[in-house]
């Protein structure tokens, strides 16, 4: 918001301000002065002013500030007097409020026998000092007062407001009629709604209240005459039709944010002094004026011991009262047991509305560079989310895996997302008010986002990859937006690459690897893999993760051709791994001593169609052994010339220990023959050396 | 025979001048027989002749060639130990590998900068006795906004351009994609009594178009602290001593005031500038001060709004962009490469 130095100072006896003291200072207190134009007097501000601050949106506001900070005098001359004749002005016009709420006060003038012509030089001047475009004196006038006290007004050619019975034209305040239709001023027609406040005449809607003025009403050239409209609305009310009509103006911007109820007879004179001395004009004489709710002043207390313990530190009454004074809250010291000072909050600080805001009053300006630095005491800390240790676990699992870590946008493509829904929390989550594509809606898994990465790197020369991205995938489910915490892989192009060997693709069991590294360790039991068809992975190369206890975890495999290719790949290997599926491991509190027997192991190969899982032929073995027997493990698969089509070879090795005895070689040699008659009564199945 | 220890030590010369010339296992197999073969060796000669040796020297005699015998089996002995290393040594010798060849390194995973600079945040508070605490992503108005103290249709909801849910409803029940996680603060007030002190890590989205300084996905780190007797002093001190820990002993840190509708007061919170010590440069645009931080004491309706007595406790929170920091840290230009995962740069951030 840009402020002219030269019209703060004339809130400001005395000789100017030095420009960078007085941007320092009102930074200081909160308003940032964030650029600066021109040099000494001509210095323009570039001023952020917070949304709960409309008070500093204009000159006087900012200049008030400015004085406390600075440590100077604020003195507002006012308007000065107003030279009025003629008929009194409320035999000229009339002025119904019939939503009192939305507009508790509606104040105008009429002036009449005016020359259009623009506005003296010292108005136009200061106005194009702050960047805004001088147009005519009567509209010059009212921006004026804007940017000088804050208080948007409004001029309608009285001429062109249709009169009510009693043959005066008439100002009604009052919702529009659904459906009404309004010209505004920059040429747009706008139909209303019901719940919009409007500014009508006898007969039709003359301007959106708080917003812009109609086509219809607005000065011309030919006026004459004309009624100012000085008036106070909710913030609610005018912020409700700007954004319904998507309009924003420097009036709304006000109003929207809270203007003082109590300038709207200021405004008026104001900007009555500057038309007729612009304009030449009769004044007519007397404001007509409704308010519909008086205001009443706010009063508050603030509890000096209470300021202290807040704050951590003493402020002197003294200071207090004299900082509150300055800002214009007539503070009164209640000495005696309850040490408090009253105030009364005044009419422009809306901002104001509980004891804390008066401690905030008081810090600002004693200076935030003034509070002490000290610890809060201590206390018997908690334990984090266990989800939180979790996922960072997740993450280290995954690193150590050789895995490296991406972060991606949580929003995707409806296009890019779709493939994956199957198999995400639910139905695609998308967003009403998206940046567009690829953003509109929230990922059914982090894999998605990974292929985004994955191409990147593939287009930048980089095809051999292994990433992860631990994050959440959405999916709407029983009327709610489920989020799953994934732990999402991809891997593409070779795994190991070495001068000393030949290359090797990532495969499935690359796949199934990454998640039984992950979940081992996690500390959880080794997961089972399910062959389960997903759409969007290559079909025979795609499971389901089943964790211990039958919870399903997520899925794994390659990347279906199609869906591979739109994204540069060639069988990249992805997986999601869903965390909380992940069973927790209970503390181990008596670990079980590893055998002082070494144990011993002996290898069988058979011949079997594929078809048969080596889930099957595992289970098969485990039934068989005895309890001595400790685990079966795939060592070579073979299919080729010796092995009849459609068959395969294994070779497995069942390995035995006892805790109590060392295993004699026939015993082992036993437990080996009764697993091969076991593995025989498989379908087509023979065992190397058994018939 | 008067002579046979002269004789004795010529052959033993003759020996030396043998064993000097073998090197190989066989070289030196040969010159075991030559010596000691059956029949035809040197010493095994000598022996034979010990029968035509008069009786009163076959003393002498045979001490002698014992002694030749001895001399020459130990030196065979020696050589055949030499020859064998040689031999194993010639065996590994053919094993040699160039050793500057590329070594053959396991995949080396790492984790993303933005997990790296958290987690240093993290750690910072946790010695301080933080907690994290967590939340959903997608949070209805109610908590994102209203419980939050900021009022629907309030102007201070126009400086956060919020996602909203297709269908997700309307009103406080309306579902957007949290702009901040504070959320996660109101849910701990809610379910808790104090004295709470938690850390609030988590993705946040605000509908900000893509550019080198904004993304419309970003992390945030929010902490909390409710109690009783906790003062906007004790703020300053908390921020003041991450600032140390986490940017280095000389740090300051600097509040100035600002609006946040969910803490009174509100303030900007800047760290001084440890890249220059506070003389100006680049990434603190000259001014000696980096802005890493909204802070503040949360406002008596927000503490209401979470069950807890305003009156009887009082409480500070404070929020920073993780991305944010990390492009402080790291000297980046540009937010979007923390979001690119270019493999280039992810290798690169941990190495330069
Ligand atoms: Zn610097």
């Amino acid at each position: 918001m840009k402020m002219s130095l030269s019209w703060l100072a004339s809130y400001l006896p005395g000789p100017a301000p030095d420009p960078s003291a007085a941007a320092e200072r009102l930074t200081s207190v909160g308003f940032i002065v964030e650029g600066r134009e021109g040099e000494g007097a001509s210095t323009v501000y570039d001023v952020e002013v917070t949304a709960n601050r409309p008070d500093g949106m204009n000159h006087r506001g900012l200049a008030r500030e400015a004085a406390v900070a600075l440590g100077r005098e604020f003195r507002d001359p006012g308007p000065g007097p107003v030279s009025e004749s003629g008929r009194p002005a409320a035999e000229l016009a009339a002025i119904v409020i019939e939503e009192g709420e939305l507009c508790p006060r509606y104040s105008a003038r009429v002036i009449e026998g005016i020359r259009m012509g623009p506005a003296s030089a010292a108005v136009r001047a200061r106005l194009e000092s702050i960047g805004s475009n001088a147009i005519s004196a009567p509209v010059d006038a009212t921006n004026h007062v804007l940017w000088d006290i804050g208080q948007p007004m409004h001029a309608f050619d009285l001429d062109r407001l249709a009169k009510g019975k009693d043959g005066r034209p008439t100002i009604v305040v009052r919702l529009a009629r659904p459906g009404e239709k309004l010209v505004t001023l920059d040429g747009v027609e706008r139909t209303l709604a019901g719940d919009q406040l409007v500014i009508a005449d006898a007969e039709k809607p003359v301007a959106l209240a708080g917003v812009m003025g109609g086509l219809h009403s607005a000065i011309s050239d030919s006026t004459t005459r004309i009624l100012l409209e000085s008036a106070h609305f909710h913030p609610g009310a005018v912020r409700r039709t700007a954004k319904a009509t998507g309009m924003h103006t420097d009036a709304s911007h006000r109003f929207e944010r809270g203007t003082d109820p109590l300038t709207t007879l200021d405004g008026l004179d104001r900007a009555a002094r500057i038309i007729a001395a612009d304009c030449g004009g009769e004044v007519r004489p007397g404001v007509i004026d409704a308010v519909a709710r008086p205001f009443a002043a706010r009063t508050l207390g603030l509890r000096l011991a209470r300021l202290g313990s807040f704050l951590g530190m003493e402020v002197a009454p003294e200071r207090c009262l004299s900082i509150l004074a300055a800002l214009g809250f007539a503070p009164e010291r209640k000495g005696g047991a309850g040490d408090v000072i009253e105030v009364t909050v005044p009419s422009w600080r809306i901002d104001v509305a509980g004891e804390i805001d008066l401690v905030e009053e008081i810090i600002r300006c004693v200076g935030y560079d003034q509070l002490p630095e000290t610890l809060p005491p201590v206390f018997e800390p908690g334990e984090s989310a266990e989800s939180s240790i979790l996922e960072d676990r997740a993450r280290d699992q995954l690193a150590g895996l050789g895995l490296t870590e991406a972060h991606n946008y949580s929003f995707v493509s409806g296009a890019e997302n779709a493939p994956f829904v199957p198999a995400g929390p639910g139905e695609p989550v998308e967003i009403e008010n998206p940046l567009g594509e690829p953003f509109s809606t929230l990922r059914a898994t982090p894999v998605v986002g990974l292929l985004r990465s994955a191409q990147h790197n593939v287009r930048r020369s980089r095809a051999d990859l292994g990433l992860f991205e631990v994050a959440r995938s959405f999916g709407w489910k029983d009327g709610q937006v489920a989020e799953r915490r994934s732990a999402a892989f991809l891997l593409a192009g070779r795994r190991q690459s070495h001068w000393s060997d030949a290359a090797r693709e990532a495969d499935f069991f690359d796949g199934t690897g990454i998640v039984a590294g992950l979940f081992s360790g996690l500390g959880a039991p080794a997961p089972r893999f399910e062959a389960a068809p997903f759409p969007f992975l290559a079909e025979g190369r795609s499971a389901r993760i089943v964790a211990e206890g039958g919870a399903v975890a997520g899925w794994v495999g390659v990347l279906a051709s199609p869906l591979a290719e739109g994204w540069d790949l060639a069988d990249p290997v992805v997986g999601d791994v869903d965390l909380d599926a992940i069973p927790k491991p209970a503390p181990v509190t008596s670990v079980e001593i590893p055998s002082r027997f070494p144990g011993s192991s002996v290898d069988l190969t058979l011949t079997h169609r594929k078809e048969i899982p080596w889930r099957l032929v595992e289970e098969t073995v485990k039934r068989a052994g005895p309890a001595e027997l400790l685990a079966v493990d795939a060592n070579n698969r073979y299919s080729g010339p010796g092995v009849a089509p459609g068959f395969v070879k294994t070779n497995l090795s069942l390995r035995f220990g006892s805790p109590e005895r060392s295993l004699s070689r026939e015993e082992v040699n036993g437990w080996r023959d009764s697993a091969a008659r076991a593995l025989l009564a498989l379908p087509e199945t023979g065992v190397d050396g058994i018939d | 025979m008067t002579e046979a220890p002269f004789v004795l030590d010529e052959q033993l010369a003759r020996f030396e001048l043998d064993a000097a010339r073998a090197r190989t296992s066989a070289e030196v197999q040969k010159l075991r027989v030559d010596w000691l073969g059956k029949g035809h060796g040197v010493v095994t000669a000598f022996l034979g002749l010990l029968r035509e040796v008069p009786k009163d020297e076959k003393g002498a005699y045979g001490a002698g060639v014992n002694k030749l015998k001895a001399r020459v089996e130990a030196r065979l002995k020696e050589l055949e130990g030499a020859a064998a290393a040689e031999a194993a040594r010639a065996a590994e010798s053919a094993r040699a590998v160039d050793v500057t060849l590329p070594p053959r390194v396991p995949a080396v995973g790492r984790l993303h900068p933005l997990t790296v600079v958290r987690r240093r945040i993290e750690a910072s508070f946790r010695s301080l006795g933080y907690e994290v605490a967590d939340g959903p992503e997608v949070e209805s108005d109610w908590y994102n906004f209203e419980s939050l103290n900021f009022p629907p249709d309030h102007p201070a909801r126009d400086a956060v351009d919020t996602f909203f849910v297709k269908g997700g409803g309307t009103g406080r029940d309306r579902l957007l994609l949290r702009t901040h996680t504070s959320p996660v603060q109101m849910r701990t007030m809610l379910s808790r009594k104090p004295p709470i002190r938690i850390l609030c890590p988590g993705r946040v989205f605000r509908k900000d178009d893509i550019d080198p300084r904004h993304l419309p996905v970003f992390n945030q780190i929010e902490g909390l602290a409710v109690d009783e007797g906790i003062t906007f002093a004790d703020l300053r001190g908390t921020l003041a001593a991450f600032a140390r820990t986490f940017f280095g002993d000389r740090a300051k840190v600097r509040f100035g005031p600002t609006f946040f509708p969910f803490v009174e007061p509100g303030v900007d919170v800047a760290v001084s500038c440890v890249l220059c010590e506070q003389k100006g440069c680049r990434v603190c645009s000259g001014s000696g001060w980096i802005e890493i931080m909204g802070a503040g004491m949360v406002h008596p309706k927000v503490l209401e709004n979470g069950g807890i007595d305003p009156e009887r406790y009082t409480g500070f929170a404070f929020g920073m962009g993780v991305d944010r920091i990390a492009l402080l840290l790291h000297g980046l230009p540009d937010l979007r490469l923390l979001l690119e995962n270019d493999l280039r740069f992810l290798d690169r951030v941990w190495s330069s």
